[in-house]
């Protein structure tokens, strides 16, 4: 498909993407392409992986800290490193796996560096920062609010109670929707580990969330 | 076929039959078990439940200024303080590691300072400390002697001033 598709200067490089990853999945990962282009020196293509991938970015970090201007502070973080490093960039895996694999990094590290308890007291100040919710008949009244926002309460804390790995599985697993062996490429453990988190972080949430029905 | 919850392995075919991941043969071979099967259908149940809570959770839009701010981040490079303190954030991962080496290594001095056979300064015995007097030390203190037995001698019960 993507000999239809690309020029070709682009031919060459999806065969270095395919010698490097080594199978034909890997050789569709279009974003190793574009990452390959940064690394030399198109700029452009950056701006393009940055459009893709900003949003999923932020709203993983966003639900792993929650807090929103954090969560964007460490997107940033995340962006910055991926073109630092663009000199040394090789396709060894899926491109969206070495940047979840920072963004996660990040993450953990901020929840480790103690900023998670300043975090959590904020949990309930940060509700404000939620867009209104768009419900069927489009002006939710003040009720509707009031029980979208303590639904919405109870799941942030939900997620917040899950263990941090168990948590960035989840999040990986239910909104990147990541297969088992890409989760395990970021969390560097096995797949038979992440079936064991996700399980596990599953079943704590249905004992929370299970009344939501 | 099996109840997937009897063992582990099979237990997250269940995660997968309830977000879609399923191929449609044993998405079907799934759905005339969960009929059957209470124990898998309380599963199933609940876990949609969860994922209709989760779908439910929006994320805030990204700020309009992020892309901005990054390029100026990227065209102003990195700060001092990221130069100085950047290679060292990323051994934070690590920091117990290296406390509880760092405690082992302090330990491992110490026991090298203070093994056995290390030859330990000991006070001189008082023999010793007898081979350096002079003689005219030896020689002023017999005199001492021989005036303190003159004293005593005088200071006998026959003197009755020395009682008092």
């Amino acid at each position: 498909m993507s000999d239809l598709i690309l020029a070709p200067s682009q031919h060459r490089m999806t065969k270095r993407v395919q010698s490097g990853m080594g199978g034909a999945a890997a050789a569709l990962d279009f974003d190793a392409e574009l990452m390959l282009r940064v690394k030399e020196g198109d700029g452009a293509s950056f701006g393009v992986l940055l459009d893709k991938h900003r949003s999923s970015v932020v709203h993983f970090l966003f639900r792993m800290i929650q807090n929103h201007a954090v969560a964007e502070e460490l997107a940033q973080e995340v962006f910055l490193r991926v073109y630092r490093s663009r000199a040394t960039y090789e396709p060894t895996a899926k491109f969206t796996t070495w940047l979840f694999r920072i963004a996660t990094h990040l993450a953990l590290n901020a929840l480790r560096d103690g900023k998670h308890d300043r975090l959590q007291e904020r949990l309930d100040d940060d509700l404000g920062e939620v867009p209104a919710r768009q419900v069927s008949d489009k002006r939710p009244n003040v009720e509707q609010t009031l029980v979208y926002q303590a639904r919405l309460n109870e799941i942030r804390r939900a997620i917040a109670q899950l263990p941090e790995k168990q948590r960035a599985a989840v999040l990986m697993h239910k909104y990147q929707e990541m297969e088992y062996s890409q989760i395990a490429n970021v969390l560097n453990c096995s797949e038979s580990a992440v079936k064991s988190l996700l399980f596990r972080a599953y079943e704590a949430l249905r004992a929370r969330l299970a009344h939501m029905a | 076929m099996n109840c997937p919850l009897e063992t582990p392995e099979t237990a997250n075919l269940l995660l997968d039959y309830c977000s879609r991941k399923l191929s449609p043969e044993n998405t079907a071979i799934f759905e005339r078990h969960v009929e059957m099967c209470p124990a898998c259908r309380r599963f199933a149940e609940g876990q949609r439940a969860v994922w209709s809570a989760l779908d439910s959770w929006e994320a805030a839009p990204v700020s309009p200024d992020f892309d901005a701010r990054l390029y100026s981040r990227l065209e102003t490079g990195p700060t001092w303080r990221e130069r100085v303190f950047g290679p060292l954030r990323s051994m934070s991962a690590y920091r117990g590691r290296l406390a509880a080496a760092a405690a082992c290594l302090l330990l491992l001095v110490g026991v090298l300072l203070e093994r056995p056979g290390k030859p330990v300064a000991v006070p001189a015995p008082p023999e010793t400390a007898l081979m350096d007097v002079q003689p005219e030390q030896v020689e002023s203190a017999l005199d001492a002697m021989d005036v303190l037995s003159e004293f005593s001698r005088k200071a006998r019960p026959e003197n009755p001033e020395s009682k008092l």
